[in-house]
């Protein structure tokens, strides 16, 4: 059953424990199937509007294939926010996303986001507040703590303080010398999209290899939808004894096999880093090939096996199986390469 | 070993990085030459320095290749854990990070970085990915290192965006606006600066094979604080070459000049 946030105003409703507190208190925690297609999870729990937070680690463990569902649906002005939040820029160029709050929005050494550089200047979408991806993550921990704030050592003495009106700087109020801080709101997004590894049909969710911000972030969330590798026996992950996610934070759970792909998921595949490169050095550079190349990737593919199919299908993805055994020890390594052909732009 | 050819710019920052840190240390690292300098270090002068990453991963087994990106599962294979994102940087504040490295677009005379945007805020040249976790390491980590290639435009004055602290105004600044630790040297192609201890303004301290104190003027936006005796970096002998070259980054993934 949906049901409205009682604070209309999204920029407040980030900072607005009090609105969370209420929404999660009428969700329905009955221990019950949220098991449910893809469109369906989508359609239903992400709303125009919606501050939305993205997980995982740009390319590592992030739902990328739920991702491209929101863009196919036309979700409109939602508001971005996640540290680190790599896929911000085809949320942008395809109009689902109209404003952000910034940590960091690139793909490290693959190079700039162009589109996202062009995006901004040109006003498509604005920068609301500006953060570190370590005092983003202390306002996510603060709401899993249940703790409306917490005192950072971060973002003191920068000019992030100036175009971020969430934070504020006082001397430390329980210390008993000179001692600033920076107050960090807790941060509370509408939805938050989770994918791991293993979860059970009501929603308790295991995570293998790092949780990033997503523990908290599923605390923290209005609503969660989590993708998941593989759907287990509940008595399964209750004899592991190592959810991280509790059944009561989640909404929906949707089955879906490489749903981290073109992204890494630890334990089941590498990322197709040539893809990666495609994306910011060619599908960026300009606006017509940023719709191209979504067009191709996002619109023109209607589930992750039709995308691994236009990537190279079995090969593609068996490389990636056995790319991501050997960079964490679990096959003998010796014979494989992590070689591959840089893409050359061809508009740089 | 034959005679082996001497090492490129990319190769001396690399060796430059590696030089400063300490065997037993713990290593806050980033993708890029802050990761074959910690590598190198490792097959080196300090084989017993631990590597933690802002993904989480802790401790990692060395693997057949190099992590390419910061959540690579390179960064936590093998790993007795993993953390979580504050959980990581939360280490800095605690003491438990010895040293850490990062780059930027512009770094300024006080060690203050910039990842946000070039020209003015409102009407900017160019628009940046953001802090990342480099205003996070570089505001509670004991020793930060700074990395980039050296140019009048990338070494400005001063910031045009102020996203990661140095010693924000020089003198006490850093320690008044409530900050941890600090920087304490910059690393480029041109050789290793430090801060004067009092003004806490850049300046050289070692040049690379073959640079001048005029290279290095030349190449800054701003003066340069010249102390009495400069060291000259030596260059790097053969064997740390070769381990370089054949066990760090055989591929020169990192280390290849552009264009070779």
């Amino acid at each position: 059953m949906s049901q409205k946030y009682s604070n209309p105003d999204h920029l407040k409703r980030l900072v607005d424990y009090k609105d969370a507190r209420e929404y999660h208190l009428k969700k329905d925690r009955r221990k019950r199937d949220k098991r449910m297609p893809l469109s369906e999870a989508i359609a239903e729990f992400v709303w125009d509007g919606d501050i939305f937070a993205e997980s995982g680690f740009s390319y590592v463990r992030t739902p990328i294939q739920a991702y491209f569902e929101v863009v196919r649906q036309q979700k409109k002005n939602l508001t971005g926010i996640g540290s680190p939040m790599s896929n911000t820029s085809y949320f942008i160029a395809r109009d689902c996303m109209t404003g952000i709050h910034l940590s960091y929005v690139g793909v490290e050494m693959r190079g700039n986001d162009k589109n996202f550089a062009r995006m901004i200047k040109n006003k498509n979408a604005e920068v609301y507040s500006i953060w570190s991806h370590g005092s983003m993550a202390q306002g996510f921990k603060a709401a899993q703590l249940g703790a409306p704030c917490i005192a950072s050592k971060q973002l003191l003495g920068t000019d992030m303080i100036k175009k971020n009106p969430y934070v504020k700087v006082i001397n430390n109020p329980v210390g008993d010398e000179d001692d600033p801080v920076c107050m960090i709101p807790a941060l509370f997004p509408d939805v938050c999209i989770i994918h791991v590894q293993q979860a059970d049909r009501y929603g308790n969710a295991v995570i293998y290899g790092p949780a990033v911000n997503d523990i908290a972030l599923a605390a923290a969330s209005r609503k969660v939808i989590i993708t998941a590798e593989r759907i287990v026996p509940e008595m399964t992950i209750r004899d592991q004894g190592n959810a991280c996610i509790p059944f009561w934070y989640v909404d929906a759970v949707v089955e879906l096999p490489y749903g981290a792909y073109p992204g890494c998921c630890p334990g089941h595949y590498y990322w197709h880093r040539e893809w990666w490169e495609w994306l910011i050095r060619i599908g960026t550079a300009t606006h017509e090939n940023m719709l191209e190349f979504t067009d191709r990737w996002i619109f023109n593919t209607k589930d992750p096996y039709d995308f691994i199919e236009k990537l190279g299908g079995l090969r593609t993805i068996d490389k990636a199986r056995r790319l991501v055994e050997a960079a964490e020890g679990r096959s003998d390594d010796t014979a494989i390469s992590f070689h591959y052909d840089e893409v050359i732009p061809k508009w740089d | 070993m034959g005679k082996i050819a001497p090492a490129n710019p990319l190769e001396m920052l690399a060796y430059n990085l590696s030089l400063l840190i300490e065997d037993g240390q713990i290593v806050y690292v980033g993708t890029g030459l802050p990761m074959v300098g910690a590598m190198l270090a490792h097959q080196t002068h300090a084989k017993n320095i631990t590597m933690v990453f802002e993904s989480g991963g802790q401790d990692p087994t060395r693997g057949c290749d190099m992590p390419w990106s910061v959540g690579d599962p390179f960064t936590f294979r093998k790993a007795p854990m993993t953390m979580e994102m504050a959980n990581s940087f939360g280490q800095c504040a605690l003491g438990y990070v010895d040293i850490a490295f990062q780059g930027g677009a512009q770094i300024d005379m006080y060690g203050n970085v910039n990842t946000n945007v070039i020209g003015s805020y409102d009407n900017p040249k160019a628009i940046l990915p953001g802090s990342g976790g480099g205003n996070d390491i570089g505001s509670l980590t004991e020793k930060s290192v700074l990395v980039g290639l050296q140019t009048p435009d990338r070494f400005p004055e001063r910031v045009d965006f102020l996203t990661t602290p140095g010693y924000l105004d020089g003198g006490d600044s850093r320690e008044k606006a409530g900050l941890l630790g600090g920087p304490i040297a910059v690393v480029t192609q041109v050789g290793v600066y430090d801060f004067e201890p009092v003004t806490k303004r850049m300046r050289i301290k070692a040049l690379n094979p073959g640079m001048t104190v005029e290279i290095a003027q030349a190449c800054t936006g701003f003066e340069l604080l010249v102390p009495d005796k400069i060291e000259m970096v030596e260059p790097p002998p053969d064997e740390v070459l070769h381990i370089l070259r054949t066990i760090v980054d055989p591929r020169g993934v990192f280390t290849k000049m552009p264009g070779t």
